[in-house]
């Protein structure tokens, strides 16, 4: 059946968890581009046909004519499907810009195309051109704050560090009772968790 | 009891008039919305001057040491409203990144960004197109390479992802607006009362919602 290899990409969107993705599949991605060019190379043959046997294609309705239909609609169909899965995908990686930072962990990467890799260096920039011209950041503060104070444990060894009028030595697997604008630096680089019992 | 209703009411209606809670309802509103609303930047710009007043406070409080309790509570303060400047202009952003081309396309709609949102809109939509191009519609035959349309035959653009206008949107009424029309043809009438909750298609009351006599929550 035409269209089925298409389709086949949009369920592999469905079956992934919201947010998350699998690795891009460029075999059946390629097989549907190479597909639409049938589909295309049919289309125009049976055109010709038509044209050749001096019908008028605007109006004949013969069996070339249902069957070029059918290759038209099927190319469409997989154009919708590429798309979709292109643009579902574009959704959830500028998603990641947001959950993850501007720099994206291995595992993800590897899951990404080429372009889609581009795609998201260069939204990431457009994210930080606004954010720099409205000279406020909208990367922290994901999550309603609830109190100016924190418990945060310490990932990494941090040393020593001097936080408002008094120092603290964050060694690692440490506990504190922290600022939660202190933290959050710290925090968005990794460096710290907060810390829920 | 009486003397208290008033006061808790006097209360609130001055609340609702501080800049504060003008955003708190701008984030709202733009929370529920399913399409982007107008940017209110006398409002923001206003908020961030208040926002910079309450950093200047806090730091003349430490360095006259100030009681702590009374430091962490304008802390408090000062980060929840920093927190709802920060989440109204990523729910914007968000909002324009969902429906790039659609706003992109629309005088009307750009005209609702700030200045700066709409650089973001178009760069937003430019990057995206330039994504699809390479890695579909550059491999695609001739007649089939629209971002926009799926065809040559299609006769409008039928490949732009759109807000659902006629979702349903929970909101509560301001004052009495009286015997409202829902409908174009004027077959389904509701009598709007002062401070109550309904569950209307969004559509229909988009224009109370821009005029600001009702609120999404």
């Amino acid at each position: 059946m035409y269209a089925r290899r298409a389709s086949q990409l949009l369920k592999e969107l469905d079956a992934c968890e919201p947010g998350q993705l699998v690795v891009f599949n460029s075999d059946v991605f390629d097989q549907v581009i190479r597909e639409c060019g049938e589909h295309n190379a049919q289309f125009q043959a049976l055109i010709r046909k038509m044209v050749e046997q001096n019908l008028d294609i605007e109006t004949t309705r013969n069996e070339d004519h249902y069957g070029a239909a059918i290759h038209h609609l099927s190319l469409l169909r997989n154009k919708r499907c590429l798309m979709a899965y292109m643009y579902n995908r574009a959704e959830t990686i500028r998603s990641f810009r947001w959950k993850i930072g501007p720099v994206l962990p291995h595992e993800i990467q590897e899951k990404l195309n080429f372009s889609e890799k581009e795609y998201f260096r260069s939204h990431s920039s457009a994210i930080k051109s606004y954010i720099s011209e409205m000279d406020i950041d909208l990367t922290v503060d994901m999550v309603p704050p609830k109190d100016p104070y924190i418990q945060v444990r310490v990932l990494e060894d941090i040393g020593e560090v001097s936080l408002g009028d008094h120092s603290v030595s964050l060694t690692k697997n440490s506990l504190h009772f922290l600022r939660r604008t202190d933290a959050e630096q710290f925090i968005s680089q990794g460096l710290m968790e907060e810390f829920l019992e | 009891m009486s003397s208290w209703e008033d006061e808790d009411s006097a209360a609130a209606s001055a609340a609702a008039t501080t800049d504060v809670e003008l955003l708190k309802r701008a984030w709202r509103n733009e929370k529920a919305a399913p399409e982007i609303l107008h940017f209110d930047s006398a409002l923001v710009s206003r908020a961030r001057e208040q926002i910079q007043l309450l950093e200047e406070t806090l730091d003349d409080f430490t360095d006259n040491g100030v009681d702590d309790l009374v430091v962490s509570l304008y802390q408090m303060d000062l980060d929840r409203t920093l927190f709802l400047l920060r989440s109204y202009l990523r729910l914007r952003l968000q909002k324009i990144e969902k429906y790039m081309a659609h706003i992109a396309n629309s005088e009307d709609l750009l005209s609702r960004l700030s200045q700066q949102e709409q650089r973001f809109a178009k760069s937003c939509k430019e990057i995206m197109e330039k994504h699809l191009e390479q890695s579909v519609l550059s491999k695609l035959p001739y007649g089939y390479d629209s971002v926009t349309r799926q065809s040559l035959s299609s006769t409008e653009d039928d490949m732009v992802p759109e807000p659902q206008l006629d979702t349903f949107v929970f909101c509560k009424t301001k004052s009495d607006v009286g015997a409202f029309q829902l409908d174009d043809v004027g077959e389904e009438v509701v009598d709007l009362v002062a401070d109550d909750l309904y569950v209307l298609r969004y559509k229909s009351i988009k224009g109370l919602v821009e005029a600001g006599r009702i609120d999404l929550i």
